[in-house]
This record gives C-alpha cells, structure tokens and sequence, in this order.
C-alpha cells in the first residue's frame, strides 16, 4: 500500500471490487449470507475498514468452499451469523470504535490523573 | 462451555490425521454434535492457527478453490495434553458430585 492507496483508500477499493467479483459467482443464498455477514462485521471496523480485508478474504473462501461442495448456505453457517461474525472479529483482533472510544477514556483519564 | 470442549475435540481430530474444516465437521456430527456447522469449526481453527497450534498447507481439491489443511505441531500436542488433563479433573469432579446427590 502506497501513500496515494492509504489517503484515498483506493487498495481498499480495488480489493472490495475483487471480492464482489467473487461473490457474484455464489449462489443466491451465499450471496444473502455474505451481505449479512458484512452487514454484521462493519461494527468492528477501524477506522477505514483495512482491519476488515483479511477476515472477509478468509470468510469468501470458506464460503467458496462450502458452495464447490454443495452444502447450502445455512447448513454451514448456522443461523447466528452474529454470533459467527463477533468470533470471528474478536479471534481476528479487529477493534470496534467502542473499543477505541474506550481506549480514548482510559488514555484522558490516565493523562489527567497523572498531572 | 461447548466451545472450550469443541477446541479439544478438535485438536484431536487434527492429532489423528491431517485433515480439513468440512471433514472435521462431519466427524463432530458423526459424534452427535448435530449442530455444530462448519463456520463454528472455521472461527476454532483461525484460532488455532493464530495461536499457532496448527500447520497448515494448501492442497488442490477436485473441485473448487484449494482447500487449507490442518496438522498438530509440538505445541499443539502439548495443549491437546493439557486439554484431557483439564478434561479428566472436570468429568471426574462432575461425576463425583453426580454420585454424592443420593
């Protein structure tokens, strides 16, 4: 990622374009699972979303997986993607903006604490 | 509580044979874990492999994109050790306050 790619995010797109190639590939109900999935990761995103590449790269193939050996959508995904998506951002390390809001806390509070 | 337990069921498998995400999960159903579905199994093995338990290799499969496959390395050997040391002191006390009820 260069300097241009970082401001304007543009690597980001690119590789959002890739994935979308992918996912038109899918069948229908993995393609509704895969909106979900988005729907529910994009809480943990940091603040452009990079955190977000690998895991959606690693979700993608494993969908891609289950699809070439023909198992339908909700048989492998259960029907908690929540709770699929919240184990797979925590195991992943992906921060939320509350996690940072609370880092911000305890930083300020730390700083006026130590004047 | 089940997912403590699946981690272990699952670093045996992988102790007995190399092997992938869908093949585990059929093994865990076969075993009557009937609800478990492959994206349980998937979110255990990213933690596995982040932990460093596991090697894994890309194979080729007939069909569809390559599949990632699992082994034990030595700590993970270790940890599945760990695991039914845990798992004998935690069945053990159970039953023994099973028993005690009457």
């Amino acid at each position: 990622m260069n300097f241009w790619e970082k401001i304007t995010g543009s690597d980001m797109t690119k590789e959002f374009k890739a994935f979308e190639l992918r996912v038109k590939k899918l069948p229908a109900d993995y393609q509704a699972a895969w909106e979900k999935i988005k729907a529910e990761l994009w809480p943990h995103s940091d603040f452009t979303g990079r955190n977000l590449m690998p895991i959606l790269d690693g979700v993608l193939g494993l969908l891609e997986e289950t699809a070439a050996d023909g198992q339908n959508a909700v048989d492998v995904l259960g029907d908690d993607i929540r709770g699929f998506c919240s184990a797979l951002a925590g195991e992943e390390g992906a921060k939320s903006y509350r996690d940072k809001w609370r880092q911000q806390l305890n930083d300020n509070i730390a700083r006026k604490l130590g004047k | 509580m089940l997912k403590g337990v699946l981690e272990g069921c699952i670093l045996e498998i992988i102790s007995r044979n190399e092997t992938y995400g869908y093949e585990i999960t059929r093994q865990l159903n076969a075993l009557g874990f009937a609800d478990v579905v492959e994206g349980t199994v998937y979110t255990i093995l990213i933690r596995l492999e982040k932990s460093k338990l596991v090697d894994t290799t890309k194979k080729p499969s007939d069909m569809g994109p390559p599949r990632k496959f699992f082994a034990l390395n030595d700590a993970g050997r270790e940890e599945l050790q760990k695991f039914w040391g845990k798992w004998e002191f935690v069945s053990s006390k159970m039953n023994e306050l099973k028993e005690r009820k009457q």
